[in-house]
């Protein structure tokens, strides 16, 4: 018998399982150890761990406490819930307990921590946990209730899926930015639930850590269970002198077979604008827009809070003014982005031309605070979702996009295109 | 847990997402105030109409978007079962584990208009129209998945396993 060809995401699923099958196929049921736990501060606002938390954790050393969602606490409701999470770090004996001031957004936190590593499978209940698919590891979003389960006894089940390919080849031209290839994609593709995707092609190799993560994390929005990027020097060079232990990375198979191939030529992606209410088969060229005012500029979340993003801000906010009729709120994703970009001078750039930066938080990209839309206001973010009512009224709209066209559409007043201010291969 | 479950249909159209089911301002709001909010922004009002028992029927990609309780909202405003074309996969984990059965079926929506009465029978794997008298079979929940439905959520199987407090934080 020809042994089962398996693809990087099967491979870290089998090796995680308590059962001693050689091999696992789409439909399968696996139940995995994890190697790590992230329980987050909203946590706090559910009554299922705050009236039965657990009694102990599997590990203690492998549970990771972090503020980010509502950093610092917007209101009495998450004062008195995060006192009630730091009540559970204390009870638990949690070392790596992160309050407001010393984590950031618990994707980006972790990764500089050294904690996504090749191999592994972390959980966390947050919805954009895929985000560390670009580190050649599983993480999905698994819900608080569960989470209780997987402190208590460090397991958890995963369904095997179908897993598609998507080849990226060529590398981005500016002012393209990985959220404009991630809209792109998202445009054509569309919403794959109950299914995985493994990134493969010779683009990625031109790309860093950051973009990977850009288009890891935004796969949540495709529905899909796991996103994965393969192990190379780039990742390899990222984890040196940072990784907190020693990893196994993962490789397809040769002549593993997917169940449907894609392929894009990253050269050829202009910058994009997810349209209100939905990303997927949603986007467009932002070009071919038209002239749309927007109230409210954001940049920031775990996918675009990132050194690149505040970098991108700078280059086109500097020296330039955000129109009187907008404004800008700007959200490092953790304390180590924004004191880098304070180091490299992106902050002061980004204060003169009018921008607001705020603490690293998730903030108003899941409507929490710090920047609510309001009735028949109009947004554009670089942060993860446009859903109805997500950054507060349901009488607000909000386009996608990346941080550049979001910095270029803060000084127009209206969605614009960063080729006006850095040229490029589409202006 | 009952394994055949009859109720009045509610038809909802694809992508309905959880920042739909669970808008943000449930999270500070008393816990039987949030099911209220259900659906605020795509179809405000709902909640109210609901009858306890109704069965939700959806098209594709039912539950896209962040890990927020969403399924207990729907258990909050009375809905008994979830069939959709198809399931986000947070979302099927986050309504197994507060006891809320979600199964799916490419053709659900063309064999229902809202209101008709329909039966989900979750062993057989067997979808009925009382109303119309159609009938489709859909695939079952894993055995365990069932057990933790019927059990009535994680945080029962835990309680009983002796891994949680029962003094609130
Ligand atoms: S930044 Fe936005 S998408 Fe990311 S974890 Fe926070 S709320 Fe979720």
């Amino acid at each position: 018998m020809v042994a089962n060809l398996l693809n990087m995401i099967e491979k870290i699923l089998l090796a995680h399982s308590d059962s001693d099958t050689k091999t696992v196929s789409p439909g399968d049921i696996v139940n995995v150890s994890v190697d790590r736990v992230m329980l987050l501060d909203i946590a706090g606002l559910h009554p299922e761990l705050i009236n039965n938390p657990p009694k102990e954790a599997f590990d203690r050393s492998k549970l990771a406490i972090i503020f980010d969602h509502f950093a610092p606490a917007p209101n009495i409701e998450m004062a008195i819930g995060t006192s009630k999470i730091r009540k559970l770090a204390h009870k638990l004996g949690v070392n790596d307990f992160y309050d407001y001031g010393r984590a950031g957004i618990s994707h980006a936190f972790a990764a500089e921590r050294g904690w996504l590593l090749p191999g592994r499978i972390i959980a966390n209940t947050d919805s954009h946990s895929i985000a560390a698919g670009a580190y050649n590891m599983l993480s999905r979003g698994l819900g608080t209730p569960e989470l209780l389960q997987v402190i208590c006894t460090g397991r958890t089940w995963f369904i095997v899926g179908e897993t598609v390919n998507i080849e990226l080849n060529g590398s981005m031209q500016s002012p393209t930015e990985s959220k404009d290839v991630f809209l792109k994609l998202a445009g054509e593709i569309g919403d794959l639930p109950n299914e995985n995707i493994e990134f493969s092609g010779e683009g990625i190799g031109q790309m860093t850590m950051d973009q990977r993560s850009v288009v890891s994390t935004m796969c949540a929005e495709l529905s899909v269970e796991f996103a994965i990027f393969p192990y190379d020097k780039v990742l390899k060079s990222y984890l040196k002198n940072r990784a907190e232990s020693y990893f196994r990375p993962v490789r397809p198979d040769e002549h593993t077979e997917y169940s449907r191939y894609y392929s894009f030529d990253m050269r050829d992606i202009p910058p994009m604008v997810a349209l209100p209410d939905s990303v997927s088969r949603n986007t467009k060229p932002v070009s071919e827009l038209g002239n749309i005012p927007v109230d409210q500029c954001v940049i920031g979340s775990c996918a675009n809070g990132r050194i690149e993003d505040l970098e991108s801000a700078a280059r086109i906010l500097k020296g330039r003014k955000v129109h009187r009729d907008t404004r800008l709120i700007v959200t490092p994703a953790t304390p180590e982005i924004y004191r880098n970009a304070e180091r490299l001078g992106y902050i002061g750039e980004i204060i003169d031309a009018g921008g607001m930066v705020t603490n690293p938080t998730c903030g108003s990209c899941m409507g929490g605070h710090m920047g609510i839309l309001a009735d028949g206001e109009t947004a554009i973010t670089s942060t993860t979702r446009n859903f109805r009512g997500r950054m507060g009224s349901r009488e607000a709209k909000i386009y996608m996009a990346s941080s550049a066209t979001v910095a270029a559409s803060a000084i127009k007043g209206y969605v614009a295109d960063p080729s006006e201010f850095l040229g490029g291969a589409f202006s | 847990m009952k394994r055949v479950i009859t109720g009045r249909a509610w038809v909802f159209g694809d992508n309905i997402n959880t920042d739909l089911m669970y808008p943000h301002i449930c999270y500070t709001l008393p816990e039987g105030e949030r099911p209220k909010y259900t659906m605020w922004a795509n179809r405000p009002g709902w909640p109210e109409i609901v009858s306890r028992g109704d069965i939700l029927v959806a098209g594709k990609n039912f539950g896209l978007g962040s890990s927020r309780p969403a399924a207990s909202n729907l258990l909050g405003v009375g809905i008994s079962a979830v069939i959709a074309e198809s399931l986000n996969g947070l979302f099927l984990r986050n309504a197994v584990n507060v006891g809320l059965p979600a199964v799916s079926s490419q053709v659900i929506r063309s064999m229902v208009t809202e209101g008709d009465l329909i039966e989900i029978d979750l062993t057989e794997g067997n979808f009925r129209n009382l109303s119309t008298g159609g009938s489709v079979a859909f695939r079952s929940l894993p055995e365990f998945l069932m057990d933790v439905i019927d059990a009535g959520g994680i945080i029962e199987i835990l309680k009983r396993s002796g891994c949680l407090d029962t003094e609130a934080l």
